[in-house]
Order: structure tokens, then C-alpha cells, then sequence
């Protein structure tokens, strides 16, 4: 493919499914278990969230992955980033995968933003010789020197994002996850986080990408993924599946 | 030196440590217990380095074992250093509570045990009861350690749901490291203990060499624990509640206040099913008595160690994958 230039898989989707078992009632004490199991009333409704879903990711790509709500999108990066695993088909991964799915998750309230910049790098998957020769970009970034060493209990909940989203894009990994472009903080601050994203998407970084965003979506990526109810309807050129997507919204 | 060196360091340490107990019970007495000792130090040393021997290419589980921990090294230190210092963040003393708490509760329980109610020297059978203070302080500093590391461990999975559900890092890392940062604890609190014991005239010879053994003993058994508490708790949360009852009745159940003399002989039997009672027995007979436990009483410990380790890493093993839709 490609007038013959070998492209570099970076990540592989090979027939993956994913289905869940959903319990009519979530039972989650042994009291619950033994009177429902009493009473036979465990029944459980499989749920198919993906189904059968295979596409290859290249070194470089920038892969939009569409689809209405509760098409599949998050389990499916949730699956690739190995936080899931599916129950069919696999996954393989050519390098290490820094996921955004949520920023700031493991942070702790009782200690400091210094200590919290080191715990949540390693939490990401950071090595302290990289935490400790960007310490000072982070801090400088997220414009909290003066607060570095207070409690994070006494941040707000803007100083707490900024910290976070400072803390996940120091980085220039080779695969990128992210669920939504992430614009955290005041405006300005918000102004700053895109222009950060849009740069470390356009970086020749391999980038997952999940948006409601088609505008966007075109923008950025070079490949889309078209999920709908956890299938694959359509895989190919950012302009060709957003087309076609649009068109099938216009239907409606 | 590097985190992951000094662990491989310390894995090697442990190798030589054990392979030298073993041969000194077998210098020692020539039993058949101290040569199942031995026995059973050699397969620990073959399952950790011994694929080796049989084929080049196959990696070793101690290999194994390094390659995770070298990766996760950083994270893991990060972990236990949290759990570490939040816990003394707001307390004046800090880690100094560590040394108190066990003296504290060694001396409630003297004064209403030796002056309440003449428990003293109860049958008088047993030499180790003479140093009253000090058998109550290891059976206390033993099991509250042991409790804690357990309850540390039970919610390290549910409560980091927040974590599990974002960021993939291999699930046990989180009870081990909740075992790790409280079995610190325990370790600290041997330093009170020693300082009791040499007001009461007990002065450590060559047998304390025998008591980081003790110690390894009861980490591995309750990091076992932990696993089958944590990933229990995930899948029934009353589990939790349970496990208060259930670890009261077991310290209850442990001669810790008390002689296993007082006991009728039928409980006596029984009492050889109970770890706990093992572990605080070989650690009192290195800091009482001051000697070396028997072979046979070393592979007791280590039975139950490397058995409650299986087990609860099996349990994990086998439901980690189920823990995301259940927290």
C-alpha cells in the first residue's frame, strides 16, 4: 500500500469485542447475593459495547474516532490504553501509550502541589529523571509558583486543572490518547491549553483522538473511525467518513 | 544506586539469607526437619533463579519479578512515600507515633492485666512469661501491625477507583505497596521493642539475626492477605465490615495477653492452625529466649507464609480483570 512505503504499525485492534454483563440489580454485599440467589432472581443482560471492531493505527497518524453517544468510543479507548481488556480479539501496542482520559485522577489532597507533580508523573508513567528535569516547566506552566508548596486541599478547582493538565502534556509521547480536547481554566488559560494540544497533536506524535467535534475532527486528523453501536460503519480519509457521517446526521 | 538495583540487591540478599539459615539448622541439629528445611529453601532459590538452568533463553521469575519493579519502581516509591507522609502530615509528632502508639497500648495492657487482674505468670510453665512487658509488646506490635497492614490493603483497590478505571498500572501494585508502607511500621516499631527488652535485662546476641527471617515471615503472609482481602472487598463490600469482626476474634484468639498454657488442650491443638500464633512464638523466642527457633517451627511459618501467599495471589489473579465493572 502506499506506492510500496512500509508504514510502522503502531497499534494494532485485532477483532476486538466487548461484551457486559449487566445485572438487572447491581449486587454488591454477600447479604444481597444470598437472598437474590434465594429468590433465582440473578439474571443477567449481555450488553455488546464493541463488536468485532479491527483497524491499524501508523506511526504518525492522527485518528479521529467518531460516533454517537454510547457508540463505543471510550470503551474502546479505554480497551486500547489496556485499563479494560476486551472479551475477544486483542490489542498490541508498539510503544507506550500516555492516556488522557481524565486529568488530575491521582492526586492527593493532603499533600502539596511539588509532591503531587512527582506522584501524579509516576501514576502516567513517567520516569524521575524526565519529572525531575521538567519539574520547573511544569510549575512554570501552570503559573502556581507561589502555591507550589501549599496542601492541594486549598487549591481551587482551576489551579487544580491547571496543575493537571501541565502535568499530563509535559510529555511528547509516542502515542497520545485523548478523550476531547482538553481546555482547562480561565479563558486565557483555556486559550493556552488548546494552542498546547493542537502543538503536541501536529508534532508527529500518533494520536487517538475522541470528539463530538466533526469540525474539528476533520481539522486534525488524517484518519477517521466511524463507530456506531459498537461496530465499525466506516474507516478511511478524514474528509471522506466525515462526509459521510454528516450526511447520515442530516437524514435523520 | 538505583531503586531497581537495590531491589535486585535485596533479592539476592534474601537468597543468600535464607540458604544460610537453612544450613545453619542443618549444622545445628541434622534432623529430618532442619533437611526439609533445607530442602525447602533450595526450591525457593530454583523456582526464583532456576529456569535458568534448564534453558538459556527462558527468563527467570526473578527476572521477571525485576523487570516489573524496575518499571514500576518509581511509581511504587511514589506510593508508599504518599501513603508515608500523609499519615503523619497533620500530627505534631509525626513519626514518632510509630514508637508510641505500640508502648501506649503495651502499657494500658500491663497495668490492667498485671495489677487489675494478677494475670502474672499464669501456670508459670512457660520462661518467656517472666518478661511479662516484653511478651505482651511483640504479641501487640505483631498482630496490630498485621491488622493494619490488612486494612491498609482491604480498600487499596476500591479506593483508588478513580486511578484503576483511568490509568493502567498492574492492579496488585496498589495492596502491595498499602502492605509495604504500614508494614513500615511494623519495622519501626521492633526499635521500641529492643529498647524494652534491654531495660529488662534481655541483651540481643547472634539469634537476632533470625528475627528479619520472623518479619519476612509475616510480610509475606499478609501481603497474601492482602490480596484476597482487596480483591474480595471489590466484589462484596460487607466484606469490610466482616473483616473488623472477624480480625477482633482473631486477636482474641492469639495468645497475646495471655499463656497458651491457660488453655485446655483441646484449644491448645487448634492453636497449631493459627498463624499469627506461630509468627508471634518464633519472634518471642528470638527476643525472650534468645535463641534460635527449632527447624521444624521455621517451616511451620514458612508454610503458612508461602500458602497464604498462593492463595491470595491466585484470587487476585484470577478476578482482576472484573474489578473495573464492580468499582
Amino acid at each position: 500500500m502506499d506506492q510500496g512505503i512500509m508504514k510502522e504499525d503502531m497499534i494494532r485492534v485485532e477483532n476486538v469485542s466487548m461484551h457486559f454483563r449487566l445485572m438487572n440489580d447491581r449486587i454488591s454485599s454477600i447479604k444481597e447475593m444470598m437472598t437474590a440467589l434465594a429468590r433465582r432472581k440473578v439474571k443477567f443482560k449481555e450488553f455488546h459495547a464493541l463488536e468485532d471492531v479491527s483497524f491499524t493505527v501508523y506511526r504518525g497518524d492522527v485518528v479521529g474516532i467518531i460516533g454517537h453517544n454510547g457508540a463505543g468510543k471510550s470503551t474502546l479507548l479505554k480497551i486500547i490504553s489496556g485499563i479494560m481488556k476486551p472479551s475477544k480479539g486483542k490489542v498490541w501496542r508498539g510503544a507506550n501509550i500516555v492516556p488522557m482520559l481524565e486529568l488530575g485522577s491521582g492526586f492527593d489532597n493532603d499533600l502539596s502541589g511539588h509532591e503531587n507533580i512527582y506522584l501524579n508523573g509516576a501514576i502516567l508513567g513517567y520516569s524521575k529523571e524526565f519529572l525531575q528535569s521538567k519539574y520547573d516547566e511544569i510549575v512554570a506552566y501552570s503559573e502556581l509558583e507561589p502555591f507550589i508548596h501549599t496542601p492541594l486541599r486549598n487549591y481551587s478547582s482551576g489551579m487544580l486543572m491547571r496543575l493537571a493538565f501541565s502535568i499530563a502534556t509535559v510529555v511528547e509521547p509516542e502515542i497520545l490518547i485523548v478523550d476531547e480536547v482538553l481546555a482547562v481554566g480561565d479563558e486565557r488559560f483555556q486559550e493556552k491549553s488548546k494552542k498546547r494540544m493542537m502543538e503536541l497533536m501536529s508534532g508527529g506524535t500518533t494520536v487517538l483522538f475522541v470528539s463530538h467535534n466533526i469540525e474539528q475532527i476533520r481539522e486534525m486528523c488524517n484518519r477517521v473511525v466511524w463507530l456506531d453501536h459498537g461496530q465499525v460503519r466506516m474507516i478511511g480519509d478524514a474528509d471522506e467518513v466525515c462526509d459521510a457521517y454528516r450526511e447520515q446526521f442530516l437524514e435523520q | 544506586m538505583n531503586f531497581s538495583s537495590k531491589i535486585t540487591f535485596a533479592f539476592y540478599g534474601i537468597i543468600v539469607y535464607l540458604l544460610g539459615i537453612a544450613i545453619y539448622q542443618v549444622i545445628r541439629d541434622a534432623s529430618a526437619w532442619s533437611f526439609i528445611l533445607l530442602g525447602v529453601a533450595a526450591l525457593i532459590c530454583f523456582w526464583l533463579l532456576g529456569s535458568k538452568l534448564i534453558s538459556k533463553k527462558k527468563q527467570t521469575v526473578l527476572s521477571r519479578i525485576q523487570a516489573t519493579f524496575h518499571r514500576f519502581s518509581f511509581l511504587i516509591e511514589q506510593l508508599v512515600a504518599r501513603d508515608f507522609k500523609t499519615k503523619y502530615k497533620r500530627s505534631v509528632l509525626g513519626v514518632f507515633w510509630s514508637f508510641l502508639n505500640p508502648l501506649l497500648m503495651m502499657a494500658v495492657q500491663y497495668f490492667v492485666f498485671v495489677n487489675l487482674m494478677k494475670l502474672r505468670n499464669m501456670g508459670g510453665a512457660n520462661p518467656m512469661l517472666d518478661y511479662y512487658a516484653v511478651y505482651l509488646l511483640v504479641g501487640i506490635i505483631i498482630f496490630s501491625g498485621f491488622n493494619d497492614c490488612c486494612n491498609q490493603a482491604l480498600r487499596s483497590i476500591v479506593y483508588n477507583a478513580s486511578l484503576i478505571t483511568k490509568v493502567y498500572v498492574p492492579k496488585v501494585i496498589y495492596p502491595t505497596t498499602k502492605v509495604f508502607s504500614a508494614g513500615i511500621n511494623l519495622a519501626l516499631s521492633i526499635l521500641p521493642l529492643y529498647i524494652i527488652a534491654l531495660i529488662n535485662g534481655l541483651w540481643p546476641d547472634l539469634s537476632i539475626l533470625l528475627l528479619p527471617l520472623g518479619l519476612l515471615f509475616i510480610l509475606v503472609f499478609t501481603i497474601g492477605m492482602g490480596y484476597l482481602l482487596s480483591s474480595s472487598v471489590v466484589f462484596f463490600r460487607d466484606i469490610e465490615f466482616l473483616w473488623g469482626v472477624f480480625s477482633t476474634m482473631w486477636m482474641y484468639a492469639t495468645p497475646i495477653i495471655y499463656d497458651i498454657g491457660i488453655l485446655p488442650n483441646i484449644i491448645q491443638k487448634l492453636m497449631m492452625f493459627n498463624p499469627l500464633y506461630h509468627y508471634i512464638d518464633f519472634v518471642r523466642y528470638i527476643v525472650i529466649l534468645r535463641q534460635v527457633p527449632s527447624a521444624q517451627e521455621t517451616l511451620i511459618c514458612a508454610a503458612f507464609s508461602l500458602g497464604m501467599f498462593a492463595i491470595g495471589l491466585t484470587v487476585f489473579k484470577k478476578t482482576e480483570d472484573k474489578f473495573i465493572f464492580y468499582i
